[in-house]
């Protein structure tokens, strides 16, 4: 008699332990779903950043390079403003195709070859 | 004291520690100089002591050191492919000495040295004089097909190989840009947010609002902490893909 007392008592403990069990795993699994969300935001936000920031600088700094080569070449030759204006140009274009390279790359991974 | 916390550009100032001017050029001892000693240092022992004990389950900093190996030569292999790996030694010492300028500039009352543009410029233009010279030796001539645009008209050629060599000038700007102006602007705005609270605190009945700015700068911090390791990622894929350009010149 004492025995299956025990089993039953056994039993009841063993029921509310696992549904104690499951609500902690459901808790957990809710917990996990909301970081991870976050998370994910977070780094896609970074990515995006670091793209946009990557798309300015390349920009910035072919515009500025051609404008720093017209501006010694018309120092040199002393054709002020000629090759200014022309390597500004080409600068601006070289910055678009420096773009278009980025915008043009398979999503796999960042900047991956051309 | 009340001027050092408020004007946010002092940290960027460089003091000499050891005045030292041999034949006319400045090559004192400064406080720069110190941080990159003690970036070298640091990333030194982490990588002296996380191998030194080789065991078969690693412990912290062993784990930590085959992490940061084993996420650098994953990036060189499939950026620069298998022929990329020989300048593994090169991109690995790269990463590590941007990422720990990056984070022990991320601690109070340091210096950080990626924050300086002659120090990440001299770096990208390491890398790129790297590209320049290991592609004509290797390649010779043909490395000056990087830029030939193949399948071009010949009227639009010499149109094109302009661009493209103004664009390949530009990229040690670029590079460099990126990386000071990124350190430079998240200490400034950390530096600008606590001289907020200050100021807020000595501000009478406005110090109620001073915790605003204190949360930001918490937020900010943790920002910064991301974005340092991003940037010291960032340097090394793209030197990764300039080195490619120069073990594969044809597109």
């Amino acid at each position: 008699m004492a025995k299956e007392e025990n089993d039953d008592d056994l039993r009841g403990r063993l029921d509310s332990l696992s549904t104690a069990l499951d609500a902690q795993q459901k808790a957990s699994q809710e917990r996990n779903a909301v970081t991870g969300q976050t998370e994910e935001a977070g780094r896609s936000l970074a990515k995006a950043m670091n793209l946009g920031f990557r798309v300015l600088t390349e920009f910035v700094a072919a515009i500025g390079v051609g404008g720093l080569i017209g501006w010694k070449l018309d120092d040199w030759l002393k054709t002020s403003p000629l090759f200014l204006i022309v390597f500004l140009a080409i600068g601006t274009a070289a910055g678009f195709w420096s773009v278009y390279r980025i915008a043009s790359q398979p999503t796999g991974g960042p900047g991956g070859s051309r | 004291m009340a001027e050092q916390t408020i004007d946010p550009i002092h940290q960027f100032h460089i003091d000499r520690i050891f005045e030292w001017h041999p034949f006319g050029i400045d090559a004192s001892f400064t406080n720069a100089s110190l941080f990159m000693l003690i970036i070298v240092l640091l990333a030194a022992l982490l990588m002296i002591a996380g191998t030194s004990s080789r065991s078969l389950v690693p412990g912290r900093l062993q784990s930590a050191a085959e992490m940061t190996y084993e996420f650098v030569a994953n990036t060189v292999h499939l950026s620069a492919g298998h022929d990329g790996m020989r300048f593994f030694p090169f991109v690995f010492s790269l990463f590590l000495f941007v990422l720990f300028s990056n984070l022990i500039g991320l601690v109070p009352y340091t210096f950080t040295v990626t924050s300086q543009i002659i120090v990440t410029f001299a770096l990208a233009g390491f890398v790129i004089s790297l590209v320049i010279v290991y592609g004509l030796f290797r390649h010779g001539l043909h490395f000056l097909k990087l830029f030939a645009p193949s399948g071009v008209s010949i009227f639009l050629a010499p149109f094109l190989i302009l661009i493209e060599i103004i664009s390949f000038l530009s990229r040690p700007i670029s590079l460099s840009v990126r990386l000071f102006a990124n350190m430079l602007a998240g200490h400034i705005t950390l530096k600008v947010m606590g001289g907020f609270v200050a100021a807020l605190l000595g501000a009478g009945a406005y110090a109620v609002i001073a915790p605003l700015p204190l949360l930001m700068v918490v937020i900010l911090t943790a920002f910064e902490l991301l974005v340092a390791l991003l940037q010291a990622y960032v340097f090394a894929i793209l030197t990764c893909v300039y080195l490619n350009d120069a073990i594969h010149p044809g597109h």
